[in-house]
C-alpha cells in the first residue's frame, strides 16, 4: 500500500516543482521588461487596415520622444470595449487612454471615470480650432471638451460610375434628394434588365439617426440631449416617416436590395457592390479606401441624401473618440493627452486619411501631400471631407447626448427590418419608440 | 473534552482500533474523534473544489438572482430594488415572448433533426460494407469543425450576392431566396447549420451505441426471418435507449444554449426571427449593460431548461432499458 502510494505521488510533485519554476520564470521575464519609460495602456477597436496605421503611429510615437511607451492593445468591438472600460476601470487592467465608439460618449461621461481632455487643452493652450467643429461638438458638453475626436467618418451615398455610364444614367447630383436616388435606383433596374439591383440602404441605425440629423429634426427630446438628460424620444415623426415610405416604395419596385442587419450586412452589401450587382448604397466614408481597392470600377460618391422640398441640414459625424482615464497617476495622463496630440498632428491625420478613409480632423492636413495625391487619383474622395468641412454644428446634427443608445440603435433596427419585410411603416415605428421610452424611464430611474 | 481524553490515551486509541469495538466505553469518545478527524478529510478534500464551486458557481447564481430584483445604472451596479418588475415586464412584452416562441421552435427543430439524422448516419455507418470507413470519418466529420469556420463556411452557402444556393437557383431559374434577411428563411438557415455542426458528436455516440449491441440478438432475429426494420425498431432502439436518452438531453440543453452560429449569422435578425433567449441575454447584458433585465431573463432560462430535463428525466426515463 505505501509503496504503490509513493510511487504515485513522485511525478505529481515532479509536475508540480516544473509548474513552480515555469511560473517563476514567467513572473521573471515580465519584471525584467519593465523599462525606466511610463507606460500607457491604449485601448482601441480598429481592424483591418486602420489597425496597422494606428500600430504605426503607437511605434512612430513611442520612437519620437523617450519619456512613454504607448502599449496598444486590441479590445474587440465598439460595443463590448465599452462594458470592459467601465467594468475594469479602478484595477490595474484599466487603460490609461482608450478609443470609445460615438454613442457611447454620454455613458463614458456619465461614469465619471474620465479626464475631460479640456484640462489638458487649456493647460497647453492648444489650438483646437484647427479641429473640425462638428466632430468636436459631438464629444463636448456646455463648451467643455470630453474627448477628443479620433476615426471619424460621415454617411456618405456611394455609387458605381462605370455601371452608370454603361447603362446610360445621368448620376446623382452631389446633393441628391431622395427622389434623384429613387430614380437612379430605377432606371439601373430596369436598363439593367433586372440584373443590378439600384438602392441598398443597410438596417443600421446609424443611418436613421442621420436621416433625422439631415433634416434637422430631433432624435430625443431636450434638444437631442444637449439641453438636458432625454426623457423621451422621437422615431415616428416626419422625417422618419417619409424616409421610411421613400425605402418602401424603393423596395416594392424591386430596386432595392435588402442586406439585412448586423455585422456580415456591410460585408455583403459590399460584396454586391463590387461584383457590379448593386448601383448604389449609403454608408460610412470610412469604406473609401476599401471600395476604391477592389474594384476596376469608377467609384461616384455624394453628400447623404436628404428629403424632398427642404434643404440638407448636414450629417453629423460617426467613429470614436480618445479618452483619458482618471485612475491613473498625473504624470500617465500626461503621457496620454501628449500622445493623443500626437495622432492629431497634420501630418498624421492626414497620413490617416489616406490609409484608412476616416477623415482627417486637422484642417491643416488637406494641404499635405499625402492627400492631395489622394485627391488626384480620385477627386471624389474629396467628398466626404467636404460634406464634413460645410456642415454647420448645431442641436441635430451634432450627435444624441443620451444614454441607452445601443438600445436605441436595437430597438430603430428592428422597426428597419419590420418595414423592410413589408410591414406597416406607422406601427413599427411606435412600436419601437413606445419600448424605448419605457427603456429611457428605467434608465433615468437608474441613474438617478 | 473529547480531544483531551484521546490525546492522554494514545495507546487506547490503537488498541480500540485493533479489536474494533468502537461501542465500548471509551469508544464513544474515540467515535466522535472518528468524525471529527473524518470531516476534516472531506474538508481537506472536497475544499478546493468546494470553494471553486462557490466562486465560480453559487456565487454567480445567487448574484443573478439578486440582481434579477433590481435596475442597474450604467455602471452594471443594483441602484434601485423593483422587486418583480423585471420579471412582469419581462412577460408581458411582446418581444421577449415573441424570443420564447423562436426558442422553442428552433430547439424542438435542432433536437428532433439531429437525433433523427444522427441515428439514421449511424445505422447507414453500421453496416458491414466495403469502404464504409471512409463514410465514418466523413459522417464524424463535423465535430472537428469550430463554430467560427462552419458560419464563415453557412454565411458562403447563404451569401445573397455570390452565395452558393443564390446560383444555384439562378441556374434552376428559381426565385432567389433571401436566406439571412426574411425572418423564416434566416431560422431555417440557423437551424440546417446548427444541425450540421451537431450530427459529427451525434453520429459517433450513435455509432458507438449500435456497435456495442450484442450481434447474437441479429443473428437470432435473422433465424426467426425477421426484416431489417423490425430489427431496428425491437432490437437496435431499445438496446441503445440509455444513449438516445443522453443524446436527447443533452442536445436539448445545448440548443436552448445556442449562441455563436447565430451571433455570427444574424446576430439575432431578421425582426428578432432568430433572437433566441441566450442571444438576448447577451445583447442585454453585454451591449446594453443591462444587468438586471439580464439578469431575470437568465433565471428563466434557468428555470425552462430545470423543467424540461426534469420532464424528461420523469417521462423519457421509464421507456430506458438499463
Amino acid at each position: 500500500m505505501k509503496k504503490i502510494n509513493s510511487y504515485n505521488s513522485r511525478p505529481l510533485l515532479f509536475l508540480f516543482l516544473i509548474c513552480i519554476v515555469l511560473l517563476t520564470t514567467l513572473t521573471g521575464c515580465s519584471s525584467a521588461k519593465a523599462d525606466s519609460k511610463i507606460q500607457i495602456t491604449f485601448w482601441h477597436e480598429m481592424t483591418g487596415p486602420a489597425q496597422v496605421q494606428l500600430e504605426k503611429f503607437v511605434n512612430e510615437f513611442n520612437k519620437s520622444q523617450n519619456k512613454y511607451t504607448v502599449v496598444p492593445q486590441f479590445e474587440g468591438n465598439y460595443n463590448e470595449a465599452v462594458q470592459k472600460i467601465l467594468n475594469t476601470h479602478g484595477t490595474s487592467a484599466s487603460p490609461a487612454v482608450f478609443q470609445s465608439m460615438d454613442i457611447s460618449t454620454s455613458q463614458i461621461y456619465n461614469s465619471g471615470y474620465t479626464t475631460p481632455v479640456q484640462k489638458f487643452i487649456n493647460a497647453d493652450n492648444y489650438n483646437v480650432n484647427k479641429i473640425s467643429a462638428v466632430a468636436r461638438a459631438f464629444y463636448s458638453k456646455n463648451g467643455q471638451q470630453l474627448s477628443m475626436p479620433f476615426n471619424t467618418s460621415q454617411p456618405v451615398l456611394y455609387y458605381n460610375a462605370s455601371l452608370l455610364k454603361k447603362y446610360d444614367i445621368t448620376p446623382p447630383p452631389v446633393d441628391p434628394s431622395y427622389s434623384d436616388i429613387s430614380r437612379v435606383a430605377q432606371q439601373l433596374y430596369a436598363r439593367s434588365d433586372k440584373k443590378v439591383k439600384g438602392l441598398s440602404v443597410e438596417i443600421y441605425g446609424w443611418l436613421f439617426e442621420q436621416f433625422l440629423a439631415n433634416s434637422g429634426e430631433s432624435l430625443a427630446n431636450n434638444d437631442d440631449g444637449h439641453s438636458g438628460t432625454p426623457t423621451a424620444v422621437n422615431f415616428s415623426g416626419t422625417t422618419a416617416m417619409t424616409t421610411m415610405k421613400w425605402i418602401q416604395e424603393n423596395i416594392k419596385s424591386g430596386a432595392f436590395m435588402n442586406y439585412g442587419s448586423g455585422s456580415n450586412a456591410p460585408t455583403n452589401e459590399m460584396a454586391g457592390f463590387l461584383s457590379g450587382k448593386l448601383g448604389m448604397f449609403l454608408q460610412s466614408s470610412a469604406d473609401i479606401s476599401q471600395l476604391t481597392a477592389g474594384t476596376e470600377d469608377k467609384l461616384g460618391i455624394t453628400y447623404y441624401p436628404h428629403p424632398d422640398g427642404q434643404k440638407s441640414n448636414g450629417v453629423s459625424i460617426g467613429g470614436a473618440s480618445l479618452w483619458i482615464s482618471n485612475d491613473k497617476s498625473r504624470k500617465v495622463q500626461r503621457g496620454s493627452w501628449e500622445f493623443i496630440k500626437y495622432l492629431m498632428r497634420s501630418q498624421n491625420q492626414a497620413a490617416w486619411q489616406a490609409a484608412t478613409g476616416y477623415l482627417a480632423l486637422n484642417k491643416d492636413s488637406q494641404k499635405e501631400a499625402v492627400l492631395q495625391k489622394l485627391y488626384q487619383k480620385n477627386p471624389a474622395a474629396r467628398i466626404p471631407s467636404q460634406q464634413l468641412a460645410r456642415t454647420v454644428p448645431n442641436n441635430t446634427n451634432s450627435g444624441i447626448f443620451m444614454q441607452g443608445l445601443i438600445q436605441e440603435r436595437t430597438l430603430t433596427q428592428t422597426a428597419m427590418e419590420q418595414i423592410y419585410d413589408g410591414k406597416n411603416i406607422k406601427s413599427s415605428l411606435q412600436d419601437a419608440e413606445k419600448q424605448m421610452n419605457s427603456y429611457v424611464k428605467s434608465l433615468n430611474q437608474a441613474n438617478k | 473534552m473529547d480531544t483531551q481524553i484521546t490525546n492522554k490515551n494514545p495507546q487506547m486509541r490503537y488498541k480500540q482500533r485493533k479489536e474494533e469495538k468502537p461501542l465500548m466505553a471509551t469508544g464513544l469518545s474515540y467515535n466522535k474523534s472518528k468524525a471529527l478527524r473524518d470531516r476534516l478529510y472531506a474538508l481537506i478534500f472536497l475544499g478546493p473544489s468546494l470553494l471553486v464551486l462557490i466562486v465560480f458557481v453559487f456565487f454567480p447564481m445567487f448574484r443573478t438572482l439578486y440582481l434579477s430584483f433590481f435596475l442597474t445604472n450604467n455602471l452594471g451596479k443594483p441602484t434601485v430594488f423593483i422587486g418583480f418588475a423585471n420579471y412582469i415586464s419581462l412577460l408581458s412584452s411582446s418581444a421577449y415572448l415573441h424570443s420564447l416562441q423562436a426558442t422553442f421552435i428552433y430547439v424542438i427543430a435542432v433536437s428532433c433533426l439531429t437525433l433523427t439524422l444522427g441515428l439514421l448516419l449511424a445505422q447507414t455507418a453500421s453496416q458491414k460494407v466495403r469502404g464504409i470507413s471512409f463514410f465514418r470519418t466523413i459522417f464524424s466529420g463535423t465535430m472537428g469543425v469550430s463554430v467560427s469556420v462552419a458560419a464563415i463556411f453557412w454565411l458562403f452557402i447563404f451569401n445573397p450576392s455570390v452565395g452558393m444556393l443564390d446560383q444555384l437557383a439562378n441556374l434552376l431559374h428559381l426565385p432567389a431566396i433571401n436566406w439571412l434577411t426574411q425572418p423564416g428563411w434566416a431560422m431555417t438557415a440557423v437551424v440546417i447549420s446548427t444541425v450540421w455542426m451537431n450530427l459529427g458528436f451525434t453520429f459517433l455516440i450513435f455509432f458507438g451505441a449500435i456497435q456495442s449491441v450484442p450481434s447474437t440478438l441479429y443473428e437470432a432475429a435473422q433465424i426467426e426471418g425477421v426484416s431489417k426494420i423490425y430489427q431496428f425498431f425491437h432490437i437496435t432502439l431499445p438496446m441503445i435507449s440509455p444513449t438516445l436518452f443522453f443524446v436527447s438531453i443533452i442536445t436539448l440543453i445545448e440548443s436552448f444554449k445556442s449562441f455563436g452560429l447565430i451571433d455570427l449569422m444574424t446576430a439575432g435578425g431578421p425582426d428578432n426571427a432568430t433572437n433566441l433567449l441566450v442571444y438576448r441575454i447577451y445583447q442585454d447584458a453585454f451591449l446594453s449593460g443591462n444587468y438586471g433585465l439580464a439578469s431575470t431573463e437568465s433565471v428563466i432560462l434557468a428555470l425552462i431548461i430545470a423543467f424540461f430535463t426534469f420532464i424528461q428525466f420523469k417521462v423519457l426515463e421509464k421507456r430506458v432499458n438499463y
